[in-house]
């Protein structure tokens, strides 16, 4: 019995290791708990700026093909802005889904509140038909999705501490587009840019934050 | 069962477990090379999709991942990102005794003209291809669209 107990045990802790060593490599690569400290609840995702963003005047067109004036439309409402396109298979998609998984969470009142605004930094290909189909996929129908001139949309951008480069078309035909470096949110107080979040905030992040931005306070 | 049996037994499925938690190259002579943590996370559209995994060489040989082929996709490219701009990648260096990261927010696998949008809880199956290593087959579990190891 002792003998048949022992090497059952010797059994499971021969499979746990051989697991582990393959588990243990894999939290080699990234995610090693000292890493996960920096990245992780204990520091804030959000970057409340000393010097907030006057909202700038931009005018654009959205996904239904009508004119969008961001000032007059977001006036008085908490608002979420961030750059990005549709042929972006990592970083525009997670960042969006982010926002939306918190957003869904919100309360309806806050939900009414809350302006989530997408920008194309390729307007040429995001038309509003495309930008319509991807936001409902990445984000949530109730999102904006806004395109116009490129110029006009760069200019928007710098003015709100992001910089974004027309899109350029590769020898081998491939466009290389490029998106915004951080989600700017805008007070519904003050109607300026007052909060940054990068492009690695996670879910939880915005989970925890967007009720605060939602009362224009600081995250 | 005698011991010797039971010993036999516990060694045949110590060997599974191996087999079933890393795919190991088959290389012919090259350097050793596995595959980890592989993952798609769902796209949001039907157009596109990106694919992440780990890339071990346990051998003093430095190898390259030179193409990506997929069944579900037409086209299956390496995306390297810099900034916040991606551009495909000729390859991507798997160091002798290190490893080729894809992660999020980094260089990647993108795939086009999908077949079929996959689904979280499919499986994707992609080949990987070396310039010295022999091809190793990955199976990339689909994962929800936020999914992010690193933040996990």
């Amino acid at each position: 019995m002792l003998k048949k107990n022992a090497l059952a045990v010797a059994l499971v802790a021969t499979a746990a290791l051989t697991l582990s060593s393959c588990a243990g490599d894999t939290a080699d690569s990234g995610s090693s708990p000292v890493s996960d400290v920096s990245a992780g609840t204990d520091e804030k995702a959000a970057t409340v700026l000393d010097r907030p963003f006057e909202k700038p005047d931009l005018v654009l067109t959205d996904t239904h093909g009508k004119k969008y004036d961001l000032r007059e439309r977001t006036k008085g409402k908490p608002t979420l802005v961030y750059f990005g396109y549709t042929n972006c298979p990592d970083v525009c998609p997670l960042t969006m889904s982010n926002i939306a998984i918190a957003y869904k969470k919100l309360p309806q009142a806050d939900r009414d509140k809350l302006q989530v605004v997408f920008v194309t930094t390729d307007p040429e290909r995001d038309t509003p038909e495309a930008l319509g189909k991807w936001l409902k996929g990445a984000g949530d129908p109730s999102f904006t999705g806004l395109t116009g001139d490129f110029p006009a949309i760069q200019a928007g951008a710098r003015r709100m501490g992001i910089g974004i480069d027309p899109p350029k078309k590769e020898k081998d035909g491939s466009v290389v587009s490029m998106h915004g470096a951080q989600v700017i949110a805008f007070s519904p107080k003050t109607d300026a840019g007052y909060v940054l979040y990068s492009d690695d905030t996670t879910a939880d992040d915005y989970i925890e934050d967007l009720p605060e931005l939602v009362e224009g306070k600081n995250p | 069962m005698n011991r010797r049996t039971i010993l036999a037994t516990a060694a045949a499925l110590t060997a599974g477990l191996v087999l079933a938690g890393c795919s190991t190259g088959s290389g012919s002579g090259g350097p050793a090379l596995k595959v980890e943590g592989a993952f798609m996370p769902e796209p949001v559209t039907d157009d596109m999709a990106a694919g992440f995994l780990t890339v071990k060489n346990d051998s003093g040989t430095a190898d390259r991942l030179t193409s990506v082929t997929s069944d579900i996709a037409g086209e299956v490219t390496i995306h390297r990102t810099t900034g916040q701009k991606m551009r495909e990648a000729e390859s991507f260096d798997v160091p002798a005794d290190g490893e080729l990261n894809l992660e999020r927010g980094g260089n990647h696998l993108m795939f086009m003209e999908l077949r079929k949008k996959p689904e979280q809880g499919d499986t994707v199956s992609v080949e990987l291809h070396f310039e010295k290593a022999g091809p190793i087959r990955a199976e990339l579990p689909v994962k929800e669209t936020t999914h992010n190891p690193d933040k996990q």
